[in-house]
């Protein structure tokens, strides 16, 4: 199914980018200007999440450090401290792919909302410290809890439409290696 | 074809080491973020300014189709509608008779006294390009910026009501923050009992009143204006009424309209200038000297 092209792995790699870079547009829709409304779920952290489990080598660490930045200074949050927390969470899910990749989604859908909800606590734990106004408790849970929700779906839109998948057995990575 | 599997170890410490750095490295800019806040947030405006207003010719249409079909859903209740606005269009053609003659006599009383308004008091009209993407954050993004010469400070307004605060300025975008947003504090008097007040903004659709002196003397439907202390703001903009919540606290229920947010106006505004120096007005230099001389002795 992959082929070991070097030219798919850099396409696949621009084609994440500009995956965030479409969900960071589409936040910025001066669409609610007032304050309520939907609370949507972190897509960019959903996405980042599911490709770093199904093929680590489309989403290197620096690519994933560039985007979450991004993210953080066009979307207002204090820059770096988001990206690095998420950072951590993708790559501890990329250290563990190999295993995942064997494993049921269950297990891979119970990971990845622990790192989801490890990330949303370390965030408040980590303005805390610093001093900074926390923004309130009760959206921010449910931010984290419709991005847990969320998941599987973004994990079904990644396999079906965007034919990001786990290696099997047989397949080729991207430096040619069967698996 | 068959390498070794080891060439792809996603735990190897080449790996381990640069994952380390970036970590490092956002680690990093969020510390020198805490410490020094206005450069950074001035590299935030700058890289805003790069991007977003790329995205404007793809932000344009998409928005519009999504109004567009927001607007197509009310079309179905188009007759109640219609009712409703009748009845209001009569009791406005009663208050538009008011506000004629108001006006009326408020140009004579002007007259009469000679009045001037504050010529500097004038404006430049930006369109909202963006807004802050997060239910944490109420801001917005103006396309005008230093370039129009637009000062970090200045308070924004729609037609009616005050809006919030100019906050990061580029070259051609500056962000405004709302009076609801959570790090807005606004200096107010209630008209017309003439208490001081502070808007403070809770990220709610109509932030509370702090520090009111005495709540007795404020009754729902009050009107907030902008006080100009501290020197932020002009005097005299409008902000909202006054409404109490259920649970007793009072609130500003804003003039301007937050739901859809597209021109905004900029008011330039030049500092007060503070008044120094005491009743010197009436006596002469020379008895003015002697004064000096003798409190001196």
């Amino acid at each position: 199914m992959s082929e070991p092209s070097p030219s798919r792995l850099w396409v696949m790699r621009a084609a994440f980018a500009g995956l965030v870079m479409a969900l960071i547009f589409f936040h910025l829709l001066p669409l609610q200007t007032a304050t309520g409304g939907w609370i949507w779920p972190d897509l960019i952290l959903a996405f980042a999440l599911a490709w770093s489990v199904r093929r680590p080598d489309y989403v290197p660490a620096a690519l994933l450090a560039a985007v979450f930045l991004m993210a953080d200074l066009l979307l207002q949050r204090p820059p770096g401290l988001w990206a690095a927390l998420a950072l951590v969470a993708c790559t501890q899910m990329q250290m563990r792919a190999r295993s995942l990749r064997d494993a049921t989604l269950s297990t891979e859908l119970v990971s990845a909302a622990a790192w989801i909800i490890g990330v949303g606590i370390g965030y408040r734990i980590a303005l805390a410290i610093f001093l900074i106004d926390t923004p309130a408790l009760v959206p921010s849970a449910i931010q984290i809890m419709v991005t847990v929700l969320a998941y599987p779906l973004v994990v079904a839109v990644t396999h079906a439409l965007m034919g990001v998948r786990k290696l099997a057995p047989g397949d080729f990575d991207s430096t040619g290696a069967r698996v | 074809m068959a390498k070794d599997r080891n060439s792809v170890d996603y735990g190897g410490p080449l790996r381990r080491l640069i994952l380390a750095v970036l970590i490092l490295c956002l680690a990093g800019t969020f510390l020198l973020w805490r410490i020094d806040s206005p450069r950074v947030e001035r590299f935030r405006a700058q890289v805003t300014d790069a991007i977003v207003p790329n995205m404007d010719w793809a932000m344009a249409p998409v928005t519009g189709t999504i109004n567009l079909f927001r607007d197509f859903q009310s079309y179905r209740r188009i007759a109640e509608q219609n009712a409703e606005l009748r009845r209001e269009l009569r009791q406005m053609e009663a208050w538009k008779e008011a506000a004629l003659q108001l006006e009326q006599e408020n140009a004579r009383l002007l007259d009469l006294n000679n009045v001037r308004l504050d010529p500097r008091l004038t404006y430049i009209t930006g369109v909202v390009l963006a807004d802050s993407g997060s239910p944490f954050r109420q801001s917005v993004l103006l396309n005008v910026g230093a370039r129009d010469g637009i000062v970090e400070g200045w308070a924004t307004m729609d037609g009616l009501g005050l809006v919030g605060r100019i906050s990061g300025v580029a070259q051609n975008t500056s962000r405004v923050i709302m009076v609801t947003d959570a790090s807005s504090r606004v200096p107010a008097v209630i008209q017309p009992s003439g208490q001081k007040a502070i808007i403070a903004g809770d990220n709610t659709a109509a932030p509370p009143i702090d520090f009111l002196e005495n709540p007795d003397l404020v009754r729902p439907g009050d009107l907030v204006i902008t006080s100009g202390d501290g020197g932020v703001f002009p005097a005299g903009l409008l902000i909202g009424q006054v409404a109490e919540d259920p649970g007793g606290r009072l609130r500003v229920r804003p003039a301007a309209d937050f739901e859809r947010l597209e021109f905004l106006r900029v008011l330039r505004h030049y500092g007060t200038e503070p008044v120094s120096d005491t009743a010197q007005v009436l006596t002469g230099t020379e008895a003015l000297v002697a004064q000096d001389q003798e409190a001196s002795e």
